[in-house]
């Protein structure tokens, strides 16, 4: 899966865009977990194929996973 | 409804106003301008940052949404992207509808939307 992280989240987690292997029972707050086992997600969101999913539900089918800090466009 | 959403690393032009009908009676148009001040602190220009696919899919879902709260014939959404210099235009919206009531409230809600969970960050440097 490419995990994608923005803005805030990318200064956090280190990296814009990384391939992780995984597991389609994982959820994407254990992937992130495992990635950054002290990553505070309490102010981000997560997407999966672009459309925005709950921290604990399984990654499933989706190829593309993006870490969403608060938005700021405009 | 037609729907323009376009992502430009270049200066915003306002696009040729093409009315789609002879019934539009209102053409209401923003550009949000990037200021000097931003928390306390002179900047130079601040620098947009969008993941463009899924800033894409949540805006064509706020315009269709909108589109029957406020029933509109037209929108052209336009969002700079890299690094945008003070005094120019971040942000271009035009909205086209039979009266002002309807794009006047699609423009202020489509707004509202942008900055609620539209993927879209603006940062004070490059990454």
């Amino acid at each position: 899966m490419t995990v994608l992280a923005f803005a805030q989240a990318r200064d956090l987690f280190g990296f814009g865009s990384r391939e992780v292997e995984c597991d389609p029972a994982e959820t994407p707050r254990g992937l992130l977990l495992r990635l950054k086992p002290d990553a505070n997600l309490s102010l981000l969101r997560v997407a999966l194929d672009c459309e925005f999913a709950d921290w604990d539900q399984p990654l499933g089918t989706a190829t593309e996973m993006a870490i969403i800090p608060p938005v700021s466009g405009g | 409804m037609h729907v323009e959403i376009h992502f430009t690393p270049d200066p915003i032009i306002a696009p040729p106003e093409a009315l789609p009908s002879r019934e539009i009676g209102a053409a209401v148009e923003f550009r949000g301008i990037v200021r000097e001040m931003e928390q306390g602190s002179a900047l130079q220009g601040l620098y947009y940052e969008a993941y463009e696919p899924m800033a894409r899919a949540v805006l064509q879902k706020h315009f269709g949404e909108l589109a029957v709260l406020h029933p509109c014939a037209a929108v052209i959404f336009i969002h700079r992207t890299g690094w945008v210099p003070v005094g120019e235009a971040s942000l271009f919206l035009r909205v086209l509808s039979a009266h002002r009531g309807e794009a006047l409230a699609f423009l202020a809600d489509a707004i509202d939307r942008l900055k609620q969970d539209v993927p879209v960050w603006k940062l004070v440097q490059a990454p």
